[in-house]
């Protein structure tokens, strides 16, 4: 298929490259989006969910309690628990208001026991809207250590004194989990699904203002006549522009997972616990063969939208019909984010959806390389046979001259 | 030179609906087929320059896109220089020059740049295509301006380095469809005075116009084609006696309307 004459393909290839490096619009969606917009997105989540975290575990709560009586010593120990400050309201009906007005975080309400019920209920009024809220947490955690103080007065008064006879009362049989799952391959299945909606999109982003550009925008601007009137083929033509998108979809592609790695080595290393753990294993190996993956993928995009972009009779065209491509893209990479679905020999044949599932193998470390194999060469014969419709549509009088 | 024979060029179209008694007014338009050109032969001798006219959707555009092996004829033959377009287009396109009222520029390329593209697309060796751009440059007075981008530069200015792209690989068959609409008197005569340059230098010229000053002025040979059919081929002189009329606008109105000229 490939020509034998290469220099009229790497004319165009070269005239293309250098008149997309001179268009801002491009060099937007292809190096400052990725470069930018990726370890601003990571760094502003991470920290706002450490902030709301942080927050939500120290503040202090303030609280109202009714019913106190009913419930002996809890009074004091309220009194003395750390991060809780008491307020008065005037009765009980006071509560919903002061709760709206973040007069109080809570109110506890202790209801006088049933007949001769020795457990008392405790009533929590909160709001339980917001999602970084402790207020729950936090009121059972009290509630646990002071019901527990009571249990022990309790079981001591009985005659079960020791700490450990009156915990193989409370609990005869107690479940220990030995999973057999790591903790990279837990967090891997989560963070594994996250990142090919980081990384796909920028296949097509940095492919796809190129691609309108390469024929669209040949034909609003007039140029294109003059262009099938050079004594070079149609092959070469759009071998040379299939080139130039290919090689912007990849670069944006690669900046999107140099800036992922580049957060996780300056900033991703300072979270602690097990997710830095997670972050830590993952290793250049795993990122370099994502990127292997991410060459078919932006292969097939850029001669999609080449296509595209060759029908359309003016860039206004080419951008509408390529809009609902972007869905297109996007779904597939969906699937690696549903319950119960994990690589497989048949969903290794499916487009983009393999390289998600892949990519989610790899971060969790079970990653079968045989497997890697099939994904490389189905999208690599998808992405060719995408390549051939491509430059036959390239051919067409009805798609040049489209009327 | 350049031979049209019995040239015809369908276009595919999608079927009408709710089309009214008695169908369409046009004669190309065939039920599922459009016969945008129908039969057209003509010649086109070098060191002449053949005018070629028609009223707007006479498919003089499409003719010259059939010349310049844009679009493929659906029967009959055109030759330039002896070579069948169908046949050998890459070297048929080596040959011809390309220059529309239409043609746009890569805005974000310099003229200079733009150049080289497009003689490195003809294959030119770069020590030839660097001296034929400085020839280029110093013909058409665009010194000043070569090295900044097509974007920033004037009408005028653009429609020189036109000119430049048509003729950098120095072709033997230049098409001019229509190329004085839009442009203010001095660049216009830029344009008639490359033509006529062009015809003293031995190349085979075809001219689209609609402008019968220019006609007269420039054509030793008229072409007139109307709702794809040829109408009339001859000299300007024949054009007049012809139809029997002094100016040439009247001359165009009633031939326009004459007997098909039968190709065989």
């Amino acid at each position: 298929m490939l020509p034998k004459n290469m220099g009229p393909l790497l004319a165009v290839y070269k005239k293309e490259l250098l008149e997309v490096s001179r268009d801002r619009k491009t060099l937007m969606f292809m190096l400052v989006l990725p470069l930018v917009l990726i370890p601003l997105l990571m760094q502003l989540t991470v920290d706002f969910v450490a902030d709301a975290n942080k927050k939500a575990a120290t503040e202090t709560l303030s609280y109202a309690v009714f019913g106190a009586d009913n419930l002996p010593g809890v009074e004091a120990a309220l009194a003395q628990a750390e991060g809780f400050e008491r307020v008065s309201l005037s009765s009980e009906d006071a509560v919903p208001a002061a709760l709206a007005d973040e007069e109080i975080k809570l109110a506890l309400v202790v209801p006088p026991p049933l007949g001769d019920s020795q457990q008392t209920i405790v009533e929590l009024h909160y709001d339980n809207a917001s999602v970084t809220s402790r207020v729950q947490a936090r009121t059972r955690a009290f509630l646990d250590d002071f019901g527990e103080s009571v249990r022990a007065d309790r079981l001591t008064a009985l005659g079960v004194t020791t700490f450990s006879d009156q915990a193989a009362l409370i609990k005869p049989v107690v479940m220990v989990e030995r999973g057999t799952a790591s903790v990279r391959e837990k967090l891997g299945e989560v963070a594994g699904g996250l990142l090919p909606y980081m990384v796909i999109p920028f296949c097509f982003l940095g492919a796809l203002y190129p691609a309108i550009d390469l024929g669209a925008g040949e034909k609003e601007r007039g140029t294109l006549e003059t262009l099938l009137l050079a004594p070079v083929s149609r092959l070469q033509l759009v071998l040379g522009k299939f080139l130039v998108v290919f090689t912007t979809g990849l670069v944006s592609a690669t900046l999107s997972l140099v800036a992922i790695g580049g957060w996780v080595v300056l900033e991703g290393v300072k979270i602690a616990g097990e997710l830095g753990e997670v972050v830590g294993s993952i290793g250049t190996l795993d990122l370099a063969l994502v990127w292997l993956m991410l060459v078919p993928t932006t292969a097939m995009f850029s001669a999609v939208l080449l296509s595209i972009s060759i029908y359309a009779k003016s860039f206004k065209e080419a951008q509408s019909f390529a809009a609902p491509f972007n869905m297109l893209c996007i779904l597939p990479a969906v699937a690696a984010m549903l319950p119960g679905v994990t690589l497989s020999w048949g969903w290794a044949l499916v487009p983009v959806s393999n390289i998600s599932l892949a990519i989610k193998e790899l971060l969790k470390g079970t990653m079968d390389y045989t497997m890697l194999v099939a994904i490389l060469g189905s999208s690599t014969v998808i992405a060719a046979a995408l390549l051939v419709f491509c430059t036959r549509w390239f051919s067409r009088e009805s798609v040049l001259f489209r009327q | 030179m350049l031979e049209v024979q019995r040239l015809v060029k369908v276009f595919k179209q999608p079927k009408k609906k709710g089309k009214l008694a008695g169908g369409s007014p046009d004669p190309r338009d065939r039920g599922r087929s459009f016969y945008a050109l129908d039969d057209v032969s003509f010649s086109a001798p070098g060191g002449k320059i053949t005018g070629l006219l028609g009223p707007n959707g006479a498919g003089k555009t499409t003719l010259l896109q059939v010349l310049s092996t844009s679009l493929q004829p659906t029967s009959g033959g055109v030759k330039v220089d002896g070579i069948d377009i169908v046949r050998e287009p890459l070297l048929v396109r080596r040959r011809i020059g390309f220059l529309s009222g239409n043609t746009g520029l890569y805005g974000r390329l310099t003229p200079r740049e733009l150049l080289q593209y497009f003689g490195r697309l003809h294959g030119m060796a770069r020590a030839t295509l660097d001296s034929r751009i400085d020839e280029l440059a110093e013909t058409l007075d665009m010194h000043n301006y070569m090295d900044k981008r097509c974007d920033a530069l004037s009408t005028g200015m653009k429609q020189k380095v036109n000119i430049g792209r048509t003729l950098v690989h120095d072709p033997d068959v230049i098409v001019f469809d229509e190329p004085t609409t839009g442009l203010d008197v001095p660049a216009a005569e830029a344009i008639v005075a490359l033509v006529e340059r062009c015809r003293d230098e031995g190349k085979t010229v075809i001219v689209s116009t609609h402008n019968m000053h220019e006609v007269a002025r420039v054509c030793d040979h008229v072409v007139l084609i109307h709702q794809g059919k040829l109408r009339f081929s001859g000299s300007v002189d024949q054009m007049r006696s012809e139809s029997e009329c002094d100016t040439l606008d009247q001359a165009f109105l009633t031939l326009m309307h004459a007997e098909v000229i039968d190709a065989a």
